[in-house]
């Protein structure tokens, strides 16, 4: 019986294909987005992981890069008790670098086709270097140590033009492909020329675009006000720990808003299985789509073999042997597009992996495979189903009058 | 043995009526050849139709070998259709996509074919002449043939009864006088009876009953059995 079902799929090979096409397709993007949410999970943990303390912003900014308060804020929060370390940044997108803006950026990256530097807007920020080292936490020295090459930023680089950058940014704005930047090499940001001290490496692609200076320099570099930040990097004691510290320094400052770097994981979770949800209405539309053209596959192909059930059931087939093959049929369709639609699903990660750098890595796990093929012959059958029971309902009679005319 | 017991038989298209069967009544003994004779449109295909439970009577019973095929469920009516019936249709009606002998088998696809039933449908095949074409789909096949391969799928059941609608009515005389020595042949060898609707008498021999309808009802018989049999199961019902 399978095997008939199988020779019935293949008698009409190109609406076999188209069928399996249309299902293929809603196959592929459902495990594109899952491995894409995986991707983007994966990413923001690792960032995350890497930091540990309560980033102090002015209210309401969804990034440092969007928030300004005046440095007097910093004193204010030193003197909330449990609080160890406040160390003062600013940060802004970054100027032109290397003569390449904005723009010219997105341009480029259209044209050349490289993703990363459409995704990567590279940022500037300053660092007050005193109370930078005073921090136990901090990410960027860190990884220069343990991945990096150079020097991180010192005492000694106070309002001079001397910069960190990632090793990405090192090969982004080299001199051509295979040609990086390197320690002691010059950056041109706007119109300063700086020097390259030091290469960190976070793996991380929202840490890795992030050009790091003294926070005097960065200032006039970026045009801002002197008594100018955007945020203050806490650390707090371990005992009260950073939930508490967080909600004392929101209840001593009104202005501004506090957030530790759990509370972001958390809402990061709450945004992603707000984000799941949506995947799971995309999910749930592509897979209506899958059925629709299965249903119509099948139904074109049952009313074409009328007489033939008509015929099968006179020689002694029952109703749910007419089903039967029915769904067996479409079930191997929903099999088939779905082992097409994994293939396609693996190709297309393993290439968007050559391209996407920093951090982002699309899976396809056999679990999210076996997902997609149970999808996919659940929709067969499914599809099938109706045409199947159609099929099963006719009355054999009319079937083989029809026939012998 | 088979007994038509007064079967009436209306079809409904829209608003108008028609009556196929208007109070048929015969009796075809076990192992007897039988054949419906009469004018297009007078009810042959239905009475036969009837007899393998495709269709049902608006009124009235059939009995073979004393079961009462109005009365059966579903599930028994696939059964008998299945273990008891062969059928062979005027266009031969094999499945495109199976070669000669899975269409044979086709009637135990469902159940899955025993290497029995696999022998005796080759066997069969054999004995039409067609056990050279065992894998050849129905394409490749000319209609005599097509038609053979029909009569090993009828038979294939070790059938009670035979059912042939207009068996030679898409052949030529040679190929349909073939077919008819076929089926007379393998018929006498087996225990069927077999039931053949005709518009060509002559394959018709003194022996056979024949069962003459006009306009829905029996007009008796020319040859043997005149009026008998169609006494004696009236009789049975009385
Ligand atoms: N589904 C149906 N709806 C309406 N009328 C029908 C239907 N099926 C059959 N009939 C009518 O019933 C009558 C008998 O049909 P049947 O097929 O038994 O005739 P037949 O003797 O086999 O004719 P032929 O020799 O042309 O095959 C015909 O008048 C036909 O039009
Ligand atoms: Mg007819």
């Amino acid at each position: 019986m399978g095997v008939f079902a199988w020779r019935n799929l293949l008698t009409r090979p190109m609406r076999t294909l188209l069928a399996l096409i249309g299902l293929s397709i809603p196959i592929l993007g459902v495990l594109g987005l899952f491995s894409l949410s995986d991707g983007l999970r994966n990413m923001v943990g690792d960032t995350l992981s890497q930091i540990e303390g309560v980033m102090v912003m002015s209210e309401n900014s969804p990034s440092p890069v969007a928030s300004s308060m005046t440095t007097d804020v910093v004193a204010k929060i030193r003197a909330i008790p449990g609080v160890r370390a406040a160390a003062p940044e600013v940060w802004r997108l970054a100027p032109d670098v290397e003569g390449r803006g904005l723009t010219s950026r997105l341009i480029g990256g259209v044209m050349t086709k490289s993703w990363n530097s459409m995704l990567d807007q590279p940022v500037v920020t300053g660092q007050d270097i005193a109370a930078h080292a005073k921090l136990r936490s901090a990410v960027y020295p860190r990884s220069l140590k343990t991945k990096g090459e150079g020097r991180f930023l010192n005492e000694g680089d106070v309002g001079k033009p001397n910069v960190v950058i990632s090793r990405k940014l090192a090969k982004q704005f080299g001199a051509g492909p295979g040609e990086p930047k390197k320690v002691g090499d010059r950056l041109r940001i706007s119109d300063v020329d700086c020097t390259i001290v030091g290469l960190y490496d976070t793996g991380s692609m929202l840490l890795d675009g992030v050009i790091v200076m003294d926070i005097g320099m960065a200032r006039k570099l970026l045009g801002m006000a002197p008594e100018t930040v955007s945020a203050v990097y806490v650390e707090a004691d371990t005992p009260p720990g950073y939930e508490a510290i967080r909600e004392a320094i929101e209840k001593a400052e009104p202005t501004v808003t506090a957030r530790s770097m759990n509370e972001v994981q958390s809402s990061f979770n709450v945004m992603m299985s707000e984000v799941d949800k949506v995947l799971m209405l995309v999910v749930s539309l592509a897979l209506a789509v899958g059925v629709v053209g299965i249903v119509n596959t099948m139904l074109m192909s049952t009313t074409e073999r009328f007489v033939e059930f008509g015929v099968l059931r006179t020689l002694g087939w029952s109703q749910a042997d007419v089903l039967r093959l029915v769904t067996t049929e479409s079930a191997c369709l929903g099999l088939l597009a779905g082992v097409v639609g994994c293939l396609l699903a693996w190709a297309g990660a393993t290439v968007a992996n050559q391209f996407l750098g920093g951090g982002i890595r699309l899976g396809v796990t056999p679990g999210s495979m076996a997902l997609g093929l149970g999808l996919s012959v659940a929709t067969g059958v499914l599809g099938g189903f109706y045409p199947a029971w159609k099929a099963a309902r006719m009355a054999p009679m009319e079937a083989i009058r029809l026939g012998s005319r | 043995m088979i007994d038509v017991v007064d079967v009436h038989k209306t079809y409904k298209s829209g608003t108008r009526e028609v009556h196929a069967l208007r109070g048929v009544t015969c009796h075809i003994q076990k192992g007897r050849r039988a054949f419906i004779v009469g004018p297009s449109g007078s009810g042959k295909s239905t009475l036969l139709y009837m007899l393998g439970v495709v269709d049902h009577p608006t009124s009235g019973r059939i009995l073979v070998e004393g079961r009462d095929l109005t009365a059966m469920s579903e599930a028994e009516r696939n059964d008998y259709r299945r273990d008891r019936v062969g059928f062979i249709f005027q266009s031969f009606n094999l499945i495109g996509n199976l070669s000669a002998i899975e269409n044979v088998l086709v009637p135990f696809l469902p159940r899955g074919v025993t290497p029995e039933r696999r022998d005796r449908a080759k066997e069969l095949l054999i004995r039409v002449g067609l056990g050279d074409r065992l894998d050849h789909r129905p394409y490749q096949l000319s209609g005599g043939e097509q038609q053979r391969v029909a009569i090993a799928r009828a038979l294939v059941k070790d059938p009670d009864l035979l059912l042939a609608d207009e068996p030679t009515g898409e052949l030529d005389s040679k190929a349909g006088d073939e077919i008819h020595h076929l089926l007379r042949e393998l018929q006498e060898t087996s225990e069927a009876t077999l039931v053949v609707v005709t518009h060509d008498r002559r394959f018709i021999t003194p022996q056979d009953l024949v069962l003459e309808i006009q306009d829905g009802l029996l007009a008796g018989d020319d040859d043997a059995e005149p009026a008998g049999g169609l006494r004696s199961a009236a009789d049975a019902a009385s």
